[in-house]
């Protein structure tokens, strides 16, 4: 039995992988050596053998199915600015829904506490959680406008000369005249420091936990919308897509 | 038909350009895969399995011979097949002999322009060379499918097994060797045509 090293040759030179000089010389040894030349024969003969194995037709058509090979539609253009305005007003609808629920939370627990602060009074009522800025304003301005106008009077009444009943029937004329203004622009009124600054806080600090609520609630309606009919959009565009392509 | 525009346009996602290339190699792919795995059920799922891979990784060709590329996709499919065997031996339903052994498979060759002499003679000389075949290391027998039985060159085989063109040499060289020896045991078997050849060479 030849080595391993040249029977290796014999095989790269029955398919002429052999350079000439390899090959002259291999065909020296095999002529002067009759046990190369009979391995390199039954090299031969086994490569022919394997050459006339039948070659057998393919059973079936193995040609791929769009399905197979997990391909999908082409969409349109504009399909992607869809997909980035419904996911940008999803987004926001989430963001906005969750913003003013935690405000509304937040809002249910202030207002609570500043009738206590306010009105000094009870008020304590889940009736009261409810009520917004303007009630509050409506309702506690005329106890706030009560004391300037008792103070503003009598300087009106001294220059009228007329008595503590007219006054009082003056303060009352004030208070019914007096509060709307009061409401809208309360630095107006001459109030005195102790009482007419006190309030300003509070009426503010309401308003505040109003304003905080960072979406009114069309635009939340509008976020919604948006996503909804976007997807909506985005559907049909991918089931047109999917029709035309079958 | 133009195989590099074929390829372009399949490149492109052009999935009817690729089912025409799927065409023109899905017999010399199947072959492979049947001589590898002996197993016609097999090599069906190792091809259609190439043919998938073939498509989805098809930008990744970058010339030079397709049909290297295609055998080295079915290739490796089939070794898939033979590791999935590995970890799931299955007991084939051939229908066995009295004495246990497997019958032969009259579908095998089912060639109409046989005569039944030749379709014996044929049926002898393929299961002599399978059974030997199968007795290889499979790394011996892709590169002896690929290039004795699909007839390429080294460089394609060596492109198709991505190994070394040494590496061809040599497992060429043994896989010879080790068939040689396997066949002279079936020599009775064979023919006499392939007798009278082998006394002539």
């Amino acid at each position: 039995m030849k080595n391993f090293r040249e029977i290796e040759q014999l095989s790269a030179y029955l398919d002429g992988q052999l350079n000439p000089t390899e090959s002259a010389r291999l065909e020296s040894r095999i002529e002067s050596d009759p046990e190369l030349a009979s391995v390199l024969s039954d090299l031969r003969f086994t490569r022919g053998l394997l050459r006339k194995l039948p070659k057998r037709k393919a059973p079936r058509n193995f040609a791929l199915t769009r399905k197979m090979v997990g391909l999908k539609p082409p969409l349109p253009r504009t399909y992607p600015i869809f997909r980035l305005a419904t996911v940008f007003a999803t987004i926001l609808f989430v963001a906005s829904f969750s913003l003013n629920a935690l405000s509304s939370m937040g809002g249910a627990a202030a207002p609570a506490a500043a009738p206590l602060g306010i009105g000094g009074g009870g008020g304590g009522g889940c009736s009261d959680c409810g009520i917004t800025t303007e009630q509050y304003a409506a309702t506690e301005a005329p106890s706030l406008e009560m004391a300037p106008a008792a103070t503003e009077a009598p300087a009106e009444s001294a220059a009228s000369d007329s008595g503590p009943a007219v006054t009082e029937e003056a303060t009352r004329i004030m208070d019914a005249t007096a509060t709307p203004e009061a409401i809208a622009s309360p630095k107006e009124a001459p109030l005195p420091e102790a009482t007419a600054m006190e309030p300003a806080p509070d009426s503010t600090d309401q308003t505040q936990i109003q304003n905080e609520a960072p979406f009114s609630i069309p635009w939340t309606m509008i976020f919604l919308s948006v996503s909804i009919l976007g997807g909506i959009s985005m559907a049909l565009m991918r089931l047109n897509a999917r029709r035309k392509w079958q | 038909m133009d195989e590099n525009a074929l390829i372009n346009s399949a490149q492109k996602g052009d999935l009817d350009a690729f089912n025409t290339l799927i065409l023109h190699y899905q017999d010399t792919v199947f072959n492979t895969a049947l001589r590898i795995l002996s197993d016609e059920d097999a090599a069906q799922d190792a091809a259609q399995e190439a043919f998938i891979s073939a498509f989805k990784s098809i930008t990744t060709f970058r010339g030079g011979s397709f049909k290297a590329w295609m055998l080295r996709t079915v290739t490796n499919a089939c070794y898939d097949e033979l590791r999935r065997q590995k970890r799931r031996p299955t007991t084939p339903l051939e229908p066995e002999t009295s004495d246990g052994e497997e019958m032969d498979s009259p579908k095998w060759l089912a060639d109409p322009n046989m005569t039944p002499a030749e379709k014996a003679e044929a049926d002898e000389i393929e299961h002599a060379i399978q059974h030997c075949l199968d007795a290889l290391p499979v790394e011996f027998r892709s590169v002896v499918v690929l290039a004795d039985i699909q007839g390429m060159d080294y460089t394609e085989v060596a492109a198709a097994a991505h190994v070394p063109l040494g590496t061809i040499k040599s497992r060429l060289a043994r896989a010879r060797l080790r068939l040689r020896e396997c066949l002279r045991s079936f020599e009775e078997l064979l023919p006499a045509s392939f007798r009278l050849e082998r006394e002539s060479a």
